[in-house]
């Protein structure tokens, strides 16, 4: 991927460009607001990190209205030490796409970035979801494993759907949480590891191949493999 | 002690009083003096004009000669001075009186005089009445006014004396009252510089009689309580910050020294690090929630309020946890008695506080135990209910586990957490104009949250 940091501190710069490098994507880093604005509306890049106050004129939700003005619909992540709610819906008000506070887990940032470009490129409304030998029908909202059929709760099928919809990507307990709870806070406790636990019960049964990987220090990720 | 006295404010008020109250004897003696002036002067008039009425009759009946005789006869009756009796002929020569000659301070006029006459040496002031006889003769009649004077100068010093009394007195109510009140205030004024000098146990005395220095030393001492609480809530906040984020500082340290010492490689390392991530992730969580917690305190929030259905938000919370209550062999049950009652509200940091009451239960209550959510509906109030059959709180610490960082003795030590869960859960519902109760669920913690319209159920 080709992304663009618009990020002034120093060490955060640092610790995100080497590990977005080592992840194997491109990207360009510019330290001020008026720079970002230049970068963001002049190349192409598949999402942008943008922190929200930055020097030179212009912060991060300026320089999002202003790209949103002008047409530009690339994914933006807003990067902010502001956490509270109300600054969050400014964040997503403004027209970044998700909002992440300061500090963060590389893994939450990584995870996020994949979700956020998968989502604009694969929007399209699809009836059927497959991982695997598992399939979902959205329509009736039925779940099967080979020929045995699945029988899920209402937030249990929520859930596979989302890591579902997220296959071969990482996703966070966070974004579980916000995504499929609606929880925009985090609760402390393990409970989303219960859900998923009792989740793969259902779904991967003695003999089975586990579909649900657990990512140690981030979070899950649905393969095939 | 004088000069304390003359810089306070009761000499002031003493004054003002003492000045109020000559104001009002003045008020008080002028209407009697004029009255007296007025009366004593009429009567004079009268006597004098009674007199001249009763000269003019001798006359008639007896001649010029009888009344000459009548005069000699009444002056040899009377006093000297008191009568002032001349009758003179036309070339103002005397034929009777008790005047050596005729008085030429008299206007030559007939009428109502006031003149001063030297009587026998002495200047005296006299009303006198000057009047003329059918012959032409000039009759002279006057009374002294100096016998009055006495009465006079008496009323006069009366005035002066009580005038005199009223501000001694008046000055010593003062310095009476400023010594009662003074000394009221002084003790309430040692007794807060005791307290501000960090005696903060100190309290104000309050006598039975309940006058309004003790209502008041009543309000100043509610104050203390208050800053007393705050004051050992910040010191035992500090206390408490200190010793849990020491704990992980200190795991962390040795984790690093001892990959320091050990040098592992590969899985190892990365394992190694991972858990000291781990480590700071928990300070940084126990940051997280302070601010948290201070920007709900600060009521920063209540900008984001929305029609929340607080049953519908229970029972999502409790869907959220039963998997990990149940995973714990804990029963978790929703009852909705909340008659579709609404609440305006954070629904975000109403679940919290939800998560934070079931965390709680179900990290207390044992296997095979059972935790109850409820929202009902009471008269007008609405409350969230968590109800557990675990080992409760003892009621003496009822109040305190609602402080930051406390965490009762039987958790602090054995169960995860820091300490701020219930404080959290007691400022969302300060924030939502509610408040947190903690009651005993026999056996087991009940803990409410109990949402009061228009809220008025701060204490």
């Amino acid at each position: 991927m080709k992304l663009l940091l618009v990020e002034d501190n120093e060490r955060v710069s640092r610790f995100v460009v080497k590990g977005l490098r080592e992840a194997g994507h491109t990207i360009d880093h510019v330290e001020n607001g008026r720079d970002g604005l230049f970068y963001a509306a002049s190349e192409t890049y598949d999402a942008i990190i943008m922190d929200r106050m930055l020097p030179g004129q212009i912060d991060g939700l300026g320089i999002i209205e202003t790209l949103r003005q002008q047409g530009n619909r690339t994914p933006i992540l807003v990067l902010s030490a502001l956490s509270s709610v109300d600054e969050r819906i400014k964040g997503l008000r403004a027209g970044g796409d998700d909002y992440l506070t300061k500090p963060f887990a590389f893994g939450e940032l990584l995870a996020r970035l994949d979700a956020l470009v998968r989502r604009t490129q694969a929007e399209a409304e699809a009836t059927h979801l497959a991982v695997g030998d598992l399939t979902m029908d959205l329509r009736s909202r039925k779940v099967t494993r080979g020929v045995r059929a699945v029988a899920l709760q209402p937030r249990e099928f929520q859930l596979l759907e989302y890591l579902m919809r997220h296959v071969g990507q990482v996703v966070t307990r966070t974004m579980l949480l916000e995504n499929v709870w609606d929880y925009h806070f985090d609760p402390q406790t393990n409970i989303v590891d219960v859900h998923i636990s009792n989740l793969r019960q259902k779904i991967e049964s003695q003999g089975e191949k586990p579909l649900v990987k657990t990512v140690r220090g981030a979070g899950y990720m649905m393969t095939a493999e | 002690m004088l000069t304390k006295f003359t810089r306070s404010s009761a000499l002031t008020l003493a004054i003002g009083y003492v000045a109020l109250g000559v104001v009002a004897l003045v008020l008080f003696a002028a209407p009697l003096w004029y009255a007296w002036q007025v009366t004593v002067e009429d009567g004079r008039i009268e006597l004098i004009h009674e007199d001249v009425q009763r000269f003019v009759e001798v006359y008639e009946r007896r001649g010029e000669s009888g009344l000459a005789d009548f005069i000699e006869q009444r002056v040899s009756m009377q006093i000297a001075g008191e009568r002032i009796l001349m009758m003179a002929d036309i070339a103002m020569k005397p034929m009777a009186g008790n005047l050596p000659n005729w008085p030429n301070e008299v206007p030559k006029a007939p009428g109502l005089y006031t003149v001063t006459l030297d009587l026998a040496g002495h200047p005296t002031r006299v009303l006198l009445q000057r009047a003329v006889l059918p012959n032409g003769d000039t009759l002279l009649v006057g009374r002294d006014l100096s016998h009055l004077r006495p009465i006079e100068n008496r009323f006069w010093v009366g005035l002066a004396v009580s005038t005199a009394l009223l501000c001694g007195l008046g000055l010593f109510g003062g310095w009476l009252v400023r010594r009662t009140v003074l000394s009221e205030i002084d003790t309430i004024s040692r007794s807060v510089t005791a307290i501000v000098h960090g005696d903060l146990s100190h309290r104000l005395p309050i006598s039975p009689r309940g006058g309004e220095f003790d209502s008041l030393s009543n309000t100043i001492n509610r104050m203390f309580d208050q800053i007393e609480q705050l004051v050992h809530g910040v010191r035992n906040v500090s206390n408490s910050i200190a010793h849990d984020l020491r704990t992980p500082l200190a795991e962390l340290r040795s984790r690093l020294e001892e990959m320091v010492v050990t040098r592992p490689t590969g899985e190892e390392l990365h394992d190694g690090l991972a858990d000291a991530v781990e480590d700071v992730d928990r300070v940084i969580g126990i940051f997280n929630a302070l601010l948290r917690l201070a920007e709900i305190d600060a009521g920063a929030q209540r900008s984001g309020f929305v029609e929340v259905n607080p049953a519908e938000l229970a029972s999502r919370a409790a869907e959220f946890y039963r998997p990990a209550a149940e995973q714990r062999g804990i029963s978790l049950d929703f009852h909705d008695a909340a008659e579709g009652a609404l609440l305006s509200g954070d629904p975000l940091l109403l679940s919290q506080a939800v998560f934070n009451l079931l965390d709680n239960a179900v990290k207390f209550t044992p296997a095979n135990g059972h935790v109850r959510v409820e929202a009902v509906r009471v008269g007008d109030a609405l409350e969230l209910r968590v109800g557990d059959d675990g080992p409760g709180i003892p009621d003496d610490e009822k109040q305190r586990v609602v402080e930051r960082f406390y965490r009762g003795d039987r958790s602090r030590g054995s169960t995860p957490g820091v300490g701020l869960g219930l404080t959290l859960v007691s400022a969302i519902a300060r924030l939502h104009g509610g408040r947190l109760d903690l009651s005993d669920n026999h056996p087991g913690l009940l803990a409410r949250m109990v949402f009061v319209p228009d809220g008025q159920a701060a204490l």
